[in-house]
């Protein structure tokens, strides 16, 4: 887990702590939130039964933009864009049939778009913002926390923004100190919640 | 005549050769899959004649193995049927049971996880009785399998096998009675079991499993059932000729001590009864007919000789 900066799992039975530590690096490296999570820290008590975790937030500004996965090769009238990663074909798509019109816009195959007497200039086409993953940031990293927590744990309490998080869950009421243990859990990777 | 559980794998060219072959020795085919030019059969046949249907079978690339779990039916407790606990690992458990000729049927919980919120209800508690053993797949906290395992185990009669995050040791402290099997260091993981050291812990599974069907047929050959399950599979197959329209991969799956009929039970159990094996001797005669609670399924349970007075 060399993305992340601090990552540890806290728990009173040792070998559990050791199965948290797996599942979280799988469930993290499976929804790719390795680069976005700074630090991790997990604590699980199962005799309370409580789950906790605090962590801290990459700054994301990278857009995806048509030249990430597009080659665009102009010809007299038309411009064939080669893609190379299918993952924002739709968007693309839907963005090129508003800019130019369904008419002006075709998909002979799956890894082929062709644009027909389009004015734009291929640079500016290449520049199109397809993307921003920041905006399903925090629900994949809420749907990562509910896979790493033990199933059970249904009541949940999560805080988020740009910078950190913290997730609780338990199957029982929540404590109304809760928050004094997410801040000391917070204190353990240095920052004030 | 000892028949053996064994799996032949081979061409599916000719391989009608084995299956009559089978059937001339006195052998039962439990179940046929044809995947692509490959037949695999899973069967029983009589000890002595394993080396004549190797022999016989070489030509067409066939290969017989060992089977021991052949004949059985294997129920995977899954605590729910969520991401947490789906397709890993117990699917993966499921599959590999499945390879050396288990039937092997997933029960997820509709209140499986947790700690104090866990629960089994009686249906799941009937349908996982139905079966021959079951593997319990539990998490990954000592504690927690230790609180709750006493209401997950609660009217369960058939052989238990326990899967746990903690070694087989901690397992074994924290139960009581204790189960018939343990398998410790298989929790709840997120990745798929592929390298040697997780399909080292599938095998050790198997391991258990087979141990534990083993002296469960050592049980049976104390007191024989009234009829072989096999053999009763290829009467019904015979004389109740509605079983060749069921699309069921396995419209009649053998267990070690009956048989599930998947016919519904209104219909066809009063057929079932009259069913005569041998000399005016009717299925109702030697075992009972019951309906599953599987669906609208048949159980049919044999009886043994003790209470039959009578081997057909």
């Amino acid at each position: 887990m060399a993305a992340l900066e601090y990552f540890e799992v806290e728990c009173p039975e040792p070998l559990g702590a050791e199965y948290y530590r797996q599942i979280a690096n799988d469930v993290l490296l499976d929804h790719n939130l390795l680069k976005v999570v700074e630090k991790l820290h997990i604590w699980i008590d199962p005799k309370v039964p409580v789950f906790v975790a605090v962590g801290t937030l990459r700054r994301i500004t990278t857009l995806v933009r048509v030249r990430d996965f597009v080659n665009v090769n102009p010809l007299e009238g038309k411009m064939t864009l080669v893609i190379s990663d299918e993952t924002y074909m739709a968007p693309m798509l839907k963005i090129f049939w508003e800019k130019f019109g369904k008419d002006h816009v075709e998909q002979p195959d799956r890894f082929t778009v062709m644009l027909y007497d389009v004015k734009a200039d291929p640079r500016e086409i290449e520049e199109i913002v397809v993307a921003d993953p920041s905006e399903s940031l925090f629900r994949d990293l809420i749907y990562a926390l509910r896979c790493i927590a033990p199933e059970g744990f249904r009541l949940r309490k999560e805080k988020f923004d740009k910078t950190k998080f913290s997730f609780v869950a338990s199957e029982n009421t929540l404590a109304e100190d809760i928050d004094a243990l997410v801040a000391e859990k917070f204190a353990l990777i240095g920052v004030k919640p | 005549m000892m028949l053996v559980p064994v799996t032949y794998k081979g061409g599916i060219y000719q391989h009608d050769i084995i299956t009559d072959l089978i059937e001339d020795l006195g052998g039962y085919i439990v179940q046929k899959h044809i995947i692509a030019s490959e037949v695999v059969l899973q069967c029983f046949v009589p000890k002595e004649d394993i080396e004549l249907i190797r022999r016989i079978g070489k030509p067409l690339f066939g290969e017989v193995t060992d089977s021991p779990l052949v004949g059985t039916e294997i129920a995977v407790v899954s605590m729910s049927l969520e991401i947490h606990h789906l397709p890993h690992p117990s699917c993966d458990i499921a599959e590999y049971v499945r390879r050396i000729g288990a039937k092997s049927n997933m029960v997820s919980l509709a209140r499986g996880p947790g700690k104090r919120i866990a629960g089994l209800n009686d249906e799941e508690r009937d349908v996982i009785n139905e079966h021959d053993l079951a593997v319990f797949l539990l998490g990954n906290f000592e504690t927690c399998i230790e609180y709750k395992i006493p209401k997950l185990r609660r009217g369960i009669d058939v052989p238990v096998i326990l899967c746990g995050g903690p070694d087989e040791a901690a397992l074994r402290r924290i139960t009581d009675p204790p189960f018939d099997g343990y398998v410790g260091g298989v929790g709840r993981f997120m990745r798929r079991t592929k390298e040697a050291e997780q399909l080292e812990k599938l095998d050790e599974i198997i391991r258990v499993i087979t141990g534990v069907v083993e002296k469960k047929r050592e049980a049976i050959a104390k007191d024989p059932l009234s009829v072989s399950p096999a053999r009763l599979m290829d009467l019904i197959r015979e004389k109740v000729p509605a079983i060749l329209e069921v699309t069921s991969p396995t419209p009649l799956t053998v267990q070690m001590r009956g048989l599930r009929v998947k016919l519904p039970f209104d219909t066809f159990a009063e057929t079932l009864k009259k069913m005569e094996i041998e000399d005016g001797i009717t299925l109702g005669d030697v075992a009972e007919v019951l309906p599953s609670r599987m669906r609208d399924y048949i159980l049919v349970k044999i009886l043994p000789f003790s209470e039959t007075n009578m081997v057909v």
